[in-house]
């Protein structure tokens, strides 16, 4: 419990360094696995908490994206055995491909959402801003991804996703690959979600994992029904900046 | 009284006729005037020429140069996007990586689109004779690095790269430093500058006091005349206790979210407050909603001598029913 306080105070105050020192420490004392469950997650769900009231700053959102990206990077070994285990990203099918839509450079909330999809286990390809429709499905079909994640900040941009819409269904890819959207014009306005041909979103980076789980149980034939829709809860989307 | 006079009246701690207003119509004086946009973000007599349309709607009594920040970063590498109906915007920073510091340094007198900006003013002053005060809306220096380096990079380097925050912080000072004297030089009375970076919705208090603050009050501190501190779309209410006391600051515009009476409160009774019928959702607005809304709020304020109502946040978009801004002026005229 020290630990998970400690940590959350480092993130509040933008102590990276501090926070990697952390959890160096608690991964030697009890193993990365374990760091992960007992004090990484923990201390990300009380931010969550927080993002979720208003009561975190972007600044400490991104510290916290941070902070889960140099724990990614400290468990290299882990990432790298495990993905040659039959738990692995590739055997799970956790595989996305995500980048900002064609004329959108807002990489914020994806470097986010990119930081908390690792974490969680998900092989992640990254294809940064200003992603063509072609290329973002290319990629997808290239890596085996269930899913795309396609970020844009502004309404004018979000409707370039569009295009990746006509791209799948016009390979005949609704069933293979599933189009999550994100962004700060879709927390604005839900409604576009489904007008770009976006099958789910999230308000919040954090909770981007759980979207894109709930995407690839689809694609695999766990759950049933055709659009996610929000998860709920806090405010900072795939790709979104206030 | 002219609307100038009616300003001065509020500023100095005299009595107007009535309440002055102001509304944030820097893009509908296109709309009104036909202008392409393009000629009215490039062309200061096209720009002069909407906002005598705008003067001939609604009369307010405070009139803005261009508000189209964006346009202060095209000069430094940055891509702008735009477009028939609203203001230039970013579309692409100028800089990939913070480190790549060799970026043009762009300046008011030779810069075409900072030229623009400042001779808006100039001409609108001169167009105006004195009549009614233009304001220049100037972007904040603690926020011009999200213009040149995107968001995510401006964090990087303001939270974990030091140096490089230092360097960028002084290319934004300078900026700020040469554009106000310019504009003041121009004749603007007062600067409008929305600051966002100090915004707990970005960077949290202990943050803000440590990094951004002091570089504010460095930048307002240089400034040849007064400032209003704009809410930069965010609330400000809840921490302008932070910004109180910053140099050359001569009133705050408050979001539409945020309490006068709780902003009243920090800041004392001789602070100009200003606000805050949220522009952007003009085009939402009918003649009934905006009398009722005015009405509202020039019944809270009465007692107020420094308040002028004024639109908060952006501008008020292009598809607006020019009869909302009529009633709007009308109600004001009206009083309570």
């Amino acid at each position: 419990m020290e630990l998970i306080d400690r940590l959350f105070q480092c993130i509040m105050d933008a102590r990276r360094e501090d926070a990697k020192t952390l959890m160096v420490k608690a991964i030697a004392e009890m193993g990365y696995e374990t760091a992960l469950v007992s004090v990484l997650s923990p201390t990300l769900h009380l931010i969550g908490e927080r993002w979720a009231a208003d009561r975190i700053s972007l600044a400490q959102g991104f510290v916290a994206g941070k902070v889960a990206e140099d724990f990614v990077t400290l468990g290299a070994d882990h990432w790298s055995s495990l993905s040659s285990s039959t738990m692995g990203s590739r055997q799970s099918g956790r595989i996305a491909v995500i980048g900002n839509v064609e004329d959108d450079y807002h990489a914020l909330g994806r470097s986010m959402v990119v930081s908390f999809l690792r974490l969680k286990g998900w092989e992640v390809h990254d294809l940064g801003c200003d992603v063509l429709a072609k290329e973002f499905v290319d990629q997808a079909l290239s890596v085996g991804a269930c899913v795309i994640g396609a970020s844009a900040m502004m309404l004018t941009t979000a409707r370039n996703i569009t295009s990746i819409r006509k791209e799948l269904d016009s390979r005949n890819l609704q069933g293979r690959i599933k189009l999550a959207v994100g962004g700060a014009v879709f927390n604005m306005r839900p409604e576009l979600v489904a007008e770009v041909g976006g099958e789910g979103t999230a308000p919040s980076a954090l909770l981007v994992p759980d979207l894109f789980e709930r995407l690839r149980l689809l694609v695999t034939g766990h759950i049933g029904g055709h659009a996610v829709g929000q998860v709920a809860g806090p405010t900072q989307g795939l790709g979104a900046l206030r | 009284m002219t609307p100038a006079e009616r300003v001065g009246a509020v500023l100095s701690g005299g009595i107007p006729d009535r309440r002055p207003f102001a509304c944030t119509l820097s893009l509908y004086g296109a709309r009104l005037s036909g202008a392409d946009t393009l000629d009215y973000y490039s062309k200061p007599g096209v720009f002069v020429a909407g906002q005598r349309a705008v003067v001939d709607l609604c009369s307010p009594d405070i009139l803005f140069g261009p508000f189209a920040l964006a346009l202060e970063a095209e000069g430094y590498g940055s891509t702008l996007e735009r477009f028939p109906d609203s203001p230039p915007s970013l579309k692409k920073p100028a800089v990939k990586a913070p480190r790549d510091t060799q970026v043009p340094r762009p300046q008011p007198g030779t810069d075409p689109n900072l030229r623009y900006l400042v001779d808006s003013v100039r001409a609108l002053v001169a167009d105006q004779d004195g009549k009614r005060l233009v304001a220049a809306v100037i972007t904040a220096p603690c926020d011009l690095p999200i213009l040149l380096l995107g968001m995510e990079n401006w964090l990087e380097v303001l939270l974990f790269e030091p140096e490089l925050a230092v360097y960028w912080s002084a290319l934004a000072l300078d900026h700020f430093e040469a554009l106000a004297s310019a504009y003041f030089s121009a004749g603007a009375s007062f600067l409008v500058s929305p600051v966002m970076m100090t915004s707990p919705a970005f960077m949290n208090p202990e943050l803000a006091e440590r990094m951004i603050i002091p570089h504010i009050r460095k930048a307002f501190s240089r400034l040849k005349g007064p400032i209003v501190f704009h809410h930069g779309g965010n609330r400000l209410a809840p921490y302008i206790g932070m910004v109180r006391d910053l140099p050359n600051v001569v009133g705050f515009a408050l979001d539409e979210r945020d309490s006068f009476a709780e902003a009243r409160v920090v800041v004392g009774p001789e602070t100009l407050l200003l606000g805050n019928l949220s522009g952007p959702h003009f085009s939402r607005r009918t003649v009934e909603s905006i009398t009722e809304k005015t009405r509202s709020l020039l019944l809270e304020r009465k007692d107020d001598r420094k308040f002028i109502l004024a639109t908060s946040n952006a501008d008020i978009p292009w598809d607006t029913d020019p009869n909302v801004l009529v009633a709007l002026r009308r109600t004001v005229e009206d009083g309570v």
